[in-house]
């Protein structure tokens, strides 16, 4: 249990000697690929002016592409990484320069990292038997935790004889066994399928009751982050891009990268014109008129913002079948049992449209004609420029 | 039978009679030691060959270890016969060898494969290099060297030049890189430090990878005569392979006593050999398919 800041934290790759022509010869061979990596002289910039304050016992959940530098930041969170300008305080203390040992920090990795040669117990045991706590209470602790993850029945097994889920209550065990003042996990779900994530999800919350301590969780799946996180700090090319409780990225996404990162379908969006009318805004697009809510309008009067062509973001839960609005032509209609995902073209724009089956009239055949609307307070503007959510 | 089915029982067929052929040449000069230990001198130097012995004869064996004598240890009055010393000196060689080559090459094999420094890529590939180095090309400067040091004619000369042995590196470093860096970062976070680290998470990591290398050097040891000829002279120094070879200079006729001092040094290394046949064959396959 701590808190941490991150303060203006800063980690260049430096290159070792003779690297950094291939480096930038690879960046400018491949720019798609190495999209997310800044190439300095100084070195490849994977994370900058991360400034973070995590409270105590919170639960952040850092999320983002790859390359985003979301594990780089908890490598450094954990000790492995150095820390190459900020400051890192954990409970008050300035730890950049203090070895992992003695961060009292735990760390889950993505592949378990659980050593092979050792039973589960011993796994469990090993950081207590190098702090040289005594035996019966390395067993206590042990046993304790193996009750809390239901693995008492494996303790004496080898990692290889259990299965990938097994070994990942094994992986948590060893990190909660300690009892660090802040746990780490590094895309602790992303080695198994879908339906035993599913249920490790829904373990980790109930581990996170239990356990009550500070959580850093990385990953890259949006619904692992909505799910779990108190806060969500999202990031893209080593920025912090917003940081936030899940409702309020997802209902307020700061700029255009969040707005599609952050929910699924990803939101669909439109060139669209904003105007304003006094204290008044509407948005156009495609021969669709509708009025802010009036929570935004009073933002985006706040912020000065004038008549201009914008970037439109609706979420597809939020966009009704009408039978008016913009038209669009169906493309696909994909049934997930208690809703169809209707693809459509809207001038050129592909366009998601979630219908609830109980409202559905009918079908929908491919090259049908729809009309589609959204509500006023669901709608997001986007600067053509910036990016940035005008509202902000 | 299917035309198929034909052809793959005469390629069968084939290989089994290559096979033994190969196999009998090779059994064949073993089985003729081992035999001819136990025949009287005029059997052995008769011009009609036997195959198998018609009199058995303990002679050769009672000989080898009634000549010669040499003290059991440097500093010990008691003395025994020189070709039990010789057959101490070696084993004590090329277990000092292979306890030294493997503790070293697993920590520079680790250190290579699993750290970052300065120059790492230049040092491999001066290791790499060093393996295609034949011994003779460095044979002066290693005597020099060993003489520098006042080892010459002491059994530490053939141990210590074959401590830190290329290959061994090269061998440790392939199995190294199969240890997830994770598994390294957890220890750290765990609290081991770099030696705990190694001894606790390494070692038992990469011990299919020493088990071979411990029987390579071995044997590698064993049979190194050149470097052994090169560096012992004195009789009590001497190792099993040296001291047969003094024999047959002394009796070169008498190649029942020959034969068993022959046997004398094999027969360890194919024991040694059969018994960890699984890490042998492992470590060959495994640096092959890493390398």
């Amino acid at each position: 249990m701590a808190t941490v800041q991150l303060k203006n934290i800063k980690k260049v790759y430096p290159y070792i000697s003779g690297e950094q022509k291939k480096s930038k010869k690879k960046a400018d061979d491949a720019p798609k690929k190495k999209i997310n990596l800044q190439i300095t002289d100084e070195g490849v910039v994977a994370v900058q002016q991360f400034s973070l304050d995590i409270a105590d016992k919170e639960f952040i959940v850092l999320v983002g592409p790859s390359g985003c530098g979301k594990s780089t930041t908890l490598r450094m969170v954990a000790g492995l990484e150095e820390i190459t300008d900020g400051e890192l305080i954990i409970d008050g203390k300035l730890v950049n320069d203090i070895p992992p040992k003695d961060r009292d920090i735990a760390m889950v990795f993505q592949n378990y990292a659980l050593y092979p040669h050792m039973t589960v117990y011993e796994n469990m045991a090993f950081s207590l038997k190098l702090r040289h706590v005594p035996k019966d209470e390395i067993d206590k602790k042990v046993k304790e935790a193996a009750e809390i993850l239901d693995i008492t029945q494996y303790l004496n097994r080898k990692p290889k004889a259990l299965s990938g889920g097994q070994r990942q209550r094994v992986a948590i065990g060893r990190a909660i066994v300690r009892a660090p003042k802040v746990m780490l996990m590094d895309e602790p779900l992303s080695n198994l399928d879908a339906k035993l994530r599913n249920e490790m999800r829904a373990e980790i919350i109930k581990l996170r009751k239990r356990i009550d301590t500070t959580f850093i969780y990385v990953t890259h799946d949006q619904t692992e982050a909505m799910t779990l996180g108190d806060r969500i700090v999202i990031m893209k090319d080593g920025y912090i891009q917003q940081i936030g409780t899940p409702q309020e990225v997802f209902n307020h996404p700061a700029n255009l990268f969040v707005a599609g990162f952050i929910g699924m379908p990803v939101m669909n969006f439109f060139d669209a014109n904003l105007v304003r009318e006094g204290s008044k805004y509407f948005v156009e697009v495609g021969g669709y008129r509708t009025e802010l809510a009036p929570e935004k309008e009073e933002r985006l009067l706040n912020n000065d913002v004038q008549s201009q062509p914008v970037t439109l973001g609706v979420r597809p839960e939020h966009t009704d079948v009408s039978d008016s609005g913009v038209a669009a032509t169906v493309e696909v209609a994909e049934m997930m049992g208690s809703s169809v995902h209707l693809h459509v073209n809207a001038d050129g724009h592909d366009v998601i449209i979630i219908v609830p089956t109980i409202e559905m009239k009918g079908n929908y055949e491919m090259g049908d004609i729809v009309h589609f609307s959204f509500q006023g307070n669901v709608a997001h503007v986007f600067s053509k420029d910036t990016e940035k959510n005008l509202e902000f | 039978m299917s035309k198929d089915n034909g052809s793959s029982v005469t390629y069968k067929i084939f290989s089994f009679v290559v096979l033994i052929i190969l196999a009998f040449l090779f059994i064949f000069p073993l089985y003729w030691i081992i035999t001819g230990m136990f025949k009287p001198p005029a059997v052995i130097n008769s011009p009609t060959p036997q195959w198998w012995p018609h009199e058995w004869t303990m002679r050769n064996i009672t000989e080898l270890f009634s000549r010669r004598t040499a003290p059991l240890f440097s500093e010990i009055a008691l003395r025994v016969p020189g070709a039990l010393r010789w057959l101490i000196n070696t084993v004590f060689m090329a277990i000092m060898a292979m306890i030294l080559t493997c503790i070293t090459a697993a920590m520079a094999g680790y250190a290579l494969a699993k750290k970052r420094f300065i120059g790492r890529t230049f040092l491999f590939s001066l290791i790499v290099a060093a393996m295609a180095l034949p011994k003779q090309v460095i044979l002066v400067p290693l005597v020099r060297e060993i003489s520098a040091l006042g080892l010459y004619d002491n059994i530490w000369a053939v141990i210590l030049p074959t401590v830190g042995w290329p290959f061994g590196v090269f061998l440790m470093k392939q199995f190294s890189e199969g240890i997830p860096g994770e598994m390294l970062e957890a220890a750290r976070i765990d609290g081991a430090s770099e030696l705990k680290t190694f001894t606790s998470v390494v070692i038992p990591m990469i011990k299919p990878g020493i088990g071979a290398l411990a029987i390579f050097t071995f044997i590698n040891s064993w049979n190194d005569y050149f470097l052994q000829l090169i560096m012992l002279t004195s009789n009590s120094n001497l190792t099993i392979s040296l001291g047969i070879a003094t024999m047959q200079a002394e009796n070169s006729t008498d190649f029942g006593l020959i034969m068993a001092g022959a046997a004398l040094a094999a027969v360890p290394i194919i024991i040694v050999f059969l018994l960890f046949q699984k890490y042998f064959t492992k470590g060959i396959t495994m640096g092959a398919v890493k390398g």
